[in-house]
């Protein structure tokens, strides 16, 4: 019991970061990782898997953010997608307008092309544990982590910009 | 050397190829300059989102998403949910007695036994609640003694009970079952332990009965008490005598021409 919840408690900041970077609203996302954490507590008995639970809870989250958006469009409101997120401190190579469009063209990408690279580039997760996580075969995964990509690259512009080198 | 499809180019970026794939791909774009460039547009992309939210992992995280509260709030909620069953048990026989003591009195005799009943079903719900356990709070004040007043067609002010050491939480719109169409204002109190105490008020039209009463249920006190305008119901887990010290301030501010007057007595 104790160990489940201290297993829980390492993966809070993960899913904080998971969900802020859907959401990019920080009441939001911490609603959505407290209502995740709640149904891993109560299920922990009858649902929980044998494995690591990491995954188990991204697949709870992910599944919460879902439910969330369609309520949201049921309900005909909108959040505002030009709301600026917390940007936090940016790197000194990335300026911090070109941050703040990439926030925007991530927020203007189809759910499951933005659950998918946010997995993948943000989480660091390995392509099959992505794809167990969204219930969709690998290859899928692949396909919908290219177009997410090639649609940043089209809404940022990125075509045009040198090559990344390391400052220091 | 054969093709590297873009997925192998993206597996490579990703760290999701083992060593004899990667030193491929790295001979590959030796010779691929542009799938290099593209390659390293990608890499940049993905640098970017995590300098865009990678700093979130490192924030302090706020004690709401504390597992192991969350767990303690959780059993805590279902402890509650078996005492709510065995309370509204309780609230069946009483409804149930007094219904059958009053019988010959009046139309509906147990009215106020009702009233009491529900305030009780009302408390014990809404005090378990963390989040939501008013509707409206109490930083709007104003806005809340407006629609509590024109909902329930009388003034109804919010009492302040700060000098008895609760400080106001905030209210919401119930149904109030007991009454035909009936609607009643739930204002929630807390103390500095965090023990609420609840008032359910309802307008006093076509409720008869004694002008007070004081129920025990379960481990909560419910103090009642009625005058020409209104009903309230206290309820909370303190004493007789604390509930009845702040029915004295609740009445004295809700009613306060009436407080003076002969209808309502101390006990």
């Amino acid at each position: 019991m104790v160990d489940f919840l201290d297993e829980l408690e390492a993966c809070v900041p993960a899913l904080r970061r998971y969900a802020r970077a859907l959401t990019r609203n920080i009441d939001h996302a911490d609603d959505l990782v407290q209502d995740c954490l709640e149904r891993a507590i109560s299920r922990r008995g009858l649902f929980r898997p044998s494995g690591p639970l990491r995954p188990w809870l991204f697949t709870i989250l992910v599944n919460l953010h879902r439910n969330a958006r369609r309520a949201e469009q049921r309900r005909g409101t909108h959040l505002d997608a030009d709301s600026l997120p917390d940007l936090g401190m940016p790197a000194p190579q990335h300026s911090h307008l070109a941050l703040a469009e990439l926030s925007r063209a991530i927020d203007g990408l189809p759910l499951e092309q933005k659950e998918t690279l946010l997995l993948v580039t943000l989480e660091g997760m390995a392509y099959a544990e992505a794809a167990s996580i969204l219930d969709i075969p690998l290859g899928t995964l692949m396909s919908r982590l290219g177009r997410a990509r090639a649609n940043l690259r089209l809404s940022t512009g990125d075509t045009q910009e040198p090559h990344l080198r390391s400052v220091k | 050397m054969t093709e590297v499809t873009r997925d192998t180019l993206m597996a490579y970026l990703d760290g999701q190829l083992d060593g004899d794939a990667m030193a491929a791909v790295d001979t590959w774009l030796a010779a691929n300059p542009d799938a290099a460039i593209e390659l390293a547009q990608m890499q940049r992309q993905g640098e970017a989102i995590n300098t865009l939210f990678g700093p979130v992992a490192t924030e302090p995280v706020p004690p709401r998403l504390n597992p192991h509260r969350l767990a303690l709030a959780q059993s805590r909620r279902r402890w509650q949910g078996v005492a709510r069953a065995a309370m509204l048990v309780g609230v069946l026989g009483i409804g149930i007695a007094a219904g059958w003591l009053l019988r010959p009195a009046a139309d509906s005799p147990a009215l106020h036994n009702r009233l009491i009943a529900d305030a009780v079903s009302a408390h014990t719900v809404f005090v378990a609640e963390n989040r939501h356990a008013v509707e409206v709070g109490s930083a709007e004040t104003d806005h809340l003694t407006s629609w509590l007043s024109n909902r329930l067609g009388t003034g109804l002010a919010m009492p302040d009970l700060a000098t008895a050491g609760f400080s106001f939480l905030g209210g919401r719109l119930l149904p109030a079952p007991a009454i035909p169409g009936g609607r009643a204002a739930q204002l929630m109190y807390e103390d500095s332990a965090g023990e609420r105490v609840t008032l359910y008020i309802t307008p006093r039209t076509g409720v008869d009965g004694p002008s007070l009463e004081l129920v025990r249920l379960g481990d909560d006190n419910a103090l009642y008490w009625a005058n020409a305008t209104i009903t309230c119901t206290i309820v909370g887990p303190q004493s007789a005598e604390t509930l009845q010290a702040l029915a004295d301030s609740v009445f004295a501010q809700l009613t306060p021409s009436l407080a003076t007057g002969s209808e309502y007595r101390p006990i």
